[in-house]
């Protein structure tokens, strides 16, 4: 081919996550940051500050997996948290009724999970966009109750006594242990995630979300890519449900509601969809907001039941939801990105 | 049938309809390796229904469409793909969010066997791969000159590097029958030029082309045989000479042209 | 033969329910149709009918107020918010990607949800006078006078949509925005009036919907459930068609009075399933709906 223009030869460098000594250093301080945290939070009495972190970092394992799922492969998906559900109910039933240890039941009541997803994929082989959110929502009522329903998920007083888990003969009991343990999670996820952007997978998720049609073209089978992004997706909620369960040690049926999904699919939204640091980002911002507020609530500056606060965080979310979809629709990570473009043109403006 | 051996697309006696609504009636169409054949004719001829055809998209009601020997009637649009037939889109805003390079990236789909978990892992096949891809694709970034929207989403693209990303993303496919939906419309001198070049390239490489085009210049230019369809029948085919003195044609086709000579 | 009767029974009180379902699912196609909004608040805008109609009407026994001024007030306020949330919300919407409406919606769902809560509490309620209530006795069957007369309301309301939709002005303007909202301006359709008719005729017909579900049920945040059923009704219809929306009312009216009364005994919540089930049969096999139109796809 006769070469015209300028093709680029470095692109081992742009292929990479971390490209430059100036961004490794920057990832080694933010991991070298968050590991301290704990102590710190410790150290000046914050404990409940760690219980929330727990919980994001559970949260952001969840929705990484709903951004595979809407976000790259453009399956609305209402259905989020019933993946969730089912992967902390099959880690409850294989652990509690069955009697599996932890790290032989995690993998599997992950893998159960996806599974789930698979199916609940398959009536989006045929159709498009709000059907198949609504399929998902349907299939959140008939996984709800199918657990309702049977035995051996304890009906509607749920599982209790879930066991934590080992490493290494450390029990992972405190907080603090649970901390660097769901650390480790929640970075292989995320790496997980950016990977699947750069494989041929990712990228035809991308394609059947922008256009179905020309995507078959390129030969993607659209069926395929669609079950596949449920999969995964579905992989990702169903180990944080696990994680979750035992972290907190029950399982119950009002854990994840139908408005843990809307949640999600709002943190997803804020933090700008399709991206994986915008996911993160958002959930970061959501879960912190929940947190200011209930902090606010509780601390009895503004007199404040616990449940107005919860009214409070409904209309707050949905408010933060509305403007993010009207104004900024590409969410946290656009601004962001527009911020860093401003600050290297700095001082020539906008 | 006994055909040439380097006959690469043979459609026979094609018939679509939607309704009662006679799309396409009998068409007919044969292509050899490395041939370029235009099917020009106007708007609502049927054009873009043949294409469809071919590509899976539409399901004739009769006929049957032969690539390489082998009838390729009710296959879903990815497995014709994956044998090796690409198309651009009319509207090139084909996948809008998309930024040039993945969308360049997703056209090397069939050249690639990365698995799920070596996707998530990102080591081994997959990098090696992902490398290898983004060689061709760079090549063809020089070649197809959109340097510049490599991480530009299509909606923020002009429409003539829409038009060029659309055509590079079949050239990344790597096909061996490409079939042009239009890609000079709306676009100008300039700009055309850059496509007809690319056009030139895919010929050069011995890429069968069908392209369906309105601008007669290009079409004269590039095309060993036209195709004439007119209200989804085949009313003349030849040498890009031969149409261009088709009475028939003029009427149909450039029937304004025929109007004007009179009046003048 | 009780067996026979009951039946009936169950058809007759099917059909009357299902006829409240298919006019509040009317009032989410027509968003959907005009607009092309997928409108998930929709249930929380019957809820907050419902509770604007109890905060004027108030507990059985004494009336706040006249029930005429009540029903006037009740129509204004929700004239008057659909206005606010074509306004505020949703004119922002015309020709951005579905999805972003999808959220939007989700948004509001939240928002909604969250004042009502705020506002009212989550404690359930009894909406006094609207329609007589009270049991009627047909021969062998009994049927509950509130539920004729919602259906009766809901009946005209129905008809008068669809004539509106079908043999006005303003409802040809408001297919052609569902066909291409950009192509309809170009035809002299005002955008801004098409969105503002659709979103009070749908904010209307929630709250009527709402208050005659009231009427039956009472005053609760619970109500809000209706969305489900209501996409499951719209669905099994088809989302573009308004006869589709009274099919798909009457179909899952009927087949959950069965399952309730067969079934409740046994299972859980089955009589909520059961539309979502049936939904999600429909779907599988008519992908469009019962009564949808398939398109032929452009590529």
């Amino acid at each position: 081919m006769r070469r015209r223009g300028k093709s680029r030869t470095d692109f081992v460098r742009d292929l990479a996550i971390i490209g430059s000594g100036r961004h490794w250093l920057a990832v080694a301080l933010a991991l070298s940051l968050l590991a301290l945290l704990p102590f710190v939070l410790r150290w000046t009495h914050n404990l409940n500050w760690l219980t929330f972190l727990n919980f994001t970092l559970l949260t952001v394992i969840a929705v990484l997996g709903l951004n595979i799922t809407t976000g790259m492969a453009g399956q609305l998906s209402l259905g989020h948290a019933a993946f969730v559900l089912a992967g902390g109910y099959a880690l409850g039933v294989f652990t509690v009724k069955l009697g599996w240890p932890f790290w032989g039941a995690l993998p599997v009541a992950t893998l159960l999970s996806g599974i789930a997803g698979f199916l609940v994929g398959i009536p989006a082989l045929r159709l498009r966009g709000f059907y198949v959110a609504v399929t998902t929502l349907a299939f959140f009522y008939i996984i709800q109750f199918v657990v309702r329903n049977i035995e051996i998920t304890g009906g509607i007083h749920g599982l209790i006594g879930i066991p934590y888990p080992y490493v290494g003969g450390l029990a992972i009991k405190s907080d603090i242990r649970w901390y660097f343990l769901l650390l480790v999670f929640c970075v292989l996820c995320i790496l997980a995630s950016v990977n699947l952007t750069r494989s041929r997978l990712g990228r035809a998720f991308l394609a059947i979300r922008d256009n179905e049609d020309a995507a078959a073209n390129l030969g993607i089978s659209v069926g395929l890519a669609k079950l596949r992004a449920f999969f995964i997706g579905a992989l990702f909620g169903g180990l944080a449900g696990a994680l979750w369960a035992s972290y907190v040690s029950v399982v119950k049926l009002d854990q994840f509601t139908i408005w843990d999904s809307i949640w999600y699919l709002g943190m997803m939204v804020i933090g700008g969809a399709g991206s994986t640091a915008g996911t993160v980002l958002g959930v970061i911002a959501l879960r912190l907001t929940s947190q200011v507020l209930h902090s606010i609530g509780s601390s009895g500056l503004i007199p404040l039941s616990s449940n107005l606060t919860i009214y409070m965080t409904y209309a707050i979310f949905g408010i933060a939801i509305i403007l993010f979809i009207s104004f900024r629709p590409f969410g946290l990570i656009a601004m962001w990105q527009k911020l860093k473009a401003n600050y290297k043109r700095w001082p020539f403006g906008t | 049938m006994d055909q040439p051996a380097d006959i690469i697309l043979a459609i026979e006696n094609l018939s679509l309809g939607f309704r009662g609504l006679k799309a396409l009636d009998g068409v007919g169409l044969s292509a050899r390796k490395g041939e370029t054949i235009s099917v020009i004719g106007p708007n609502g001829a049927g054009k873009t229904c043949l294409i469809n055809c071919i590509t899976g998209y539409y399901r004739p009601r009769e006929g049957c469409i032969l690539y390489r020997g082998r009838n390729i009637i009710g296959m879903k649009p990815h497995q014709i793909a994956r044998l090796g037939i690409g198309r651009t889109f009319q509207d090139p805003t084909t996948f809008p969010h998309m930024k040039g390079l993945d969308i360049l990236m997703a056209g090397r789909y069939l050249h690639t066997r990365t698995s799920l978990l070596e996707g998530l892992l990102f080591f081994g096949r997959s990098r090696a791969e992902e490398l290898a891809s983004r060689q061709r694709v760079e090549e063809i970034v020089a070649f197809a000159r959109i340097e510049e929207v490599r991480k530009v989403p299509v909606l923020a693209m002009t429409y003539g590097q829409r038009k060029q990303v659309e055509i590079a993303r079949v050239m990344a496919m790597g096909p061996g029958l490409v079939l042009l939906d239009e890609p000079m419309s709306g676009l100008d001198e300039f700009m055309k030029e850059v496509v007809n070049e690319l056009i030139l390239d895919m010929r050069q490489r011995n890429i069968t082309i069908i392209l369906i085009e309105h601008d007669m210049r290009a079409v004269m230019e590039l095309s060993d045989r036209v195709v004439v369809l007119d209200h989804g029948k085949k009313i003349a085919e030849g040498t890009p000479t031969e149409i261009m003195r088709d009475e028939q044609v003029a009427e149909a086709y450039l029937g304004g042209l025929s109007y004007e000579r009179e009046a003048a | 033969m009780p067996q026979i009767n009951t039946i009936v029974q169950l058809i007759i009180s099917g059909v009357l329910v299902g006829g409240i379902y298919s006019l509040i699912a009317m009032g989410f196609v027509i968003t959907y149709r005009s607009a092309r909004v997928f409108n998930l608040a929709y249930g929380q805008f019957a809820v907050l009918g419902a509770f604007l109609a109890w905060t004027f009407i108030g507990p059985p026994g004494s009336p706040r107020l006249p029930l005429p001024l009540a029903v006037f007030l009740i129509i204004v306020s929700a004239v008057g918010l659909g206005l606010l949330v074509e306004f505020l919300f949703f004119r922002r919407m015309i020709g951005r990607p579905l999805f972003a409406s999808f959220m939007l919606s989700l948004g509001l769902l939240a928002l909604l949800h969250g004042t009502i809560m705020l506002v009212w509490g989550p404690e359930s309620r009894v909406l006094g006078a609207t329609v007589p209530k009270g049991p009627l006795f047909l021969g062998k069957f009994v049927l509950a006078r509130e539920y004729l007369w919602s259906f009766g309301l809901a009946l005209v309301a129905t008809l008068g949509f669809v004539y509106l939709f079908r043999r006005t002005r303003i409802g040809l303007a408001m297919r052609a925005a569902y066909d291409n909202q950009v192509a309809a301006r170009c035809l002299g359709v005002s955008a801004r009036l098409n969105s503002q008719i659709a979103w009070v005729i749908c904010i209307l017909v929630a709250t009527i919907g709402g208050v005659l579900i009231a009427t039956v049920n009472g005053v609760s945040i619970g109500l809000s459930e209706l969305v489900l059923l209501v996409l499951a009704v719209v669905l099994v219809g088809g989302l573009d068609s308004l006869v589709g929306c009274v099919l798909g009312g009457l179909i899952l009216a009927i087949g959950s009075n069965f399952t309730s009364y067969y079934l409740s005994q046994y299972l859980v919540g089955v009589e909520s399933i059961v539309s979502v089930s049936l939904m999600l049969l429909v779907l599988l096999i008519r992908p469009d709906g019962l009564m949808g139109i398939k398109m032929i796809k452009r590529v």
